[in-house]
């Protein structure tokens, strides 16, 4: 049988605790393992606003997983993500059709996570810059 | 007197500044669907998809883009509508 790379990006509930949030990442790579699947990175983001409430929530927990798996594991991925109260969104998608965690790992030392506030933080004062040089 | 059809050759002319596609400059861009950061540039402050005769991007961006954003959207990075943003 052949993996494929995927990628399953949740949102979880602002309310769940550190403990509630990591176990439901666990879940997620029980269930890849056991299918004969491979993790390659779980990227769990900072508590942040969203862009229209959802569930009555501004805010949420945004966690990025990739991973190698089956195409089975997907349909048991998708089914526990949506058992689950906390998920409040998840999308499933297929970055590619072969799985070489080689190759991955290699490309993954040269990029770096994209960081949010610094961003914002340098963007506002570069605008204002512009304004004192008009 | 001034011929009309004058005028509206010499408006023509008005020099416009080429656009080129931000993708295609930077190779390194990539298009993500998680990255609204990139994405916002795209979108109106109502939170339209920007039509590719503003942006200037390429034919092949475009529609990817158009995925990510609505892919963004789903996932409540972006706004469908200004009028569900979350006002503090």
């Amino acid at each position: 049988m052949k993996l494929r790379h995927y990628e399953t990006f949740y949102l979880l509930h602002p309310d769940l605790s550190d403990e509630e949030r990591t176990s439901i990442s666990e879940q997620l790579q029980q269930i890849v393992t056991k299918g004969n699947g491979e993790i390659v990175k779980i990227n769990p983001w900072p508590l942040q606003k969203l862009a229209y409430r959802v569930q009555k929530q501004t805010q949420g927990y945004y966690v990025v997983t990739e991973y190698g798996a089956l195409a089975e594991s997907i349909s048991e991925i998708t089914r526990r993500l949506r058992l689950n109260e906390g998920v409040m969104k998840f999308v499933t998608t297929k970055l590619s059709n072969k799985f070489d965690a080689e190759a991955l790992a290699k490309a993954r030392n040269e990029s770096a996570p994209p960081v949010e506030t610094v961003e914002e933080v340098s963007d506002s004062t570069q605008s204002t810059e512009k304004r004192e040089e008009e | 007197m001034q011929n009309p059809r004058n005028n509206r050759t010499r408006r023509r002319r008005i020099y416009v500044r080429r656009k080129v596609c931000r993708f295609c400059a930077d190779k390194s861009m990539a298009i993500d669907y998680k990255d609204c950061r990139t994405l916002r540039h795209f979108i109106t402050e109502r939170g339209k998809i920007l039509p590719r005769r503003i942006t200037g991007t390429c034919a092949k961006h475009q529609r990817r883009l158009t995925t990510a954003i609505k892919q963004a959207r789903i996932m409540a990075l972006l706004p469908f509508t200004s009028g569900h943003i979350i006002k503090d």
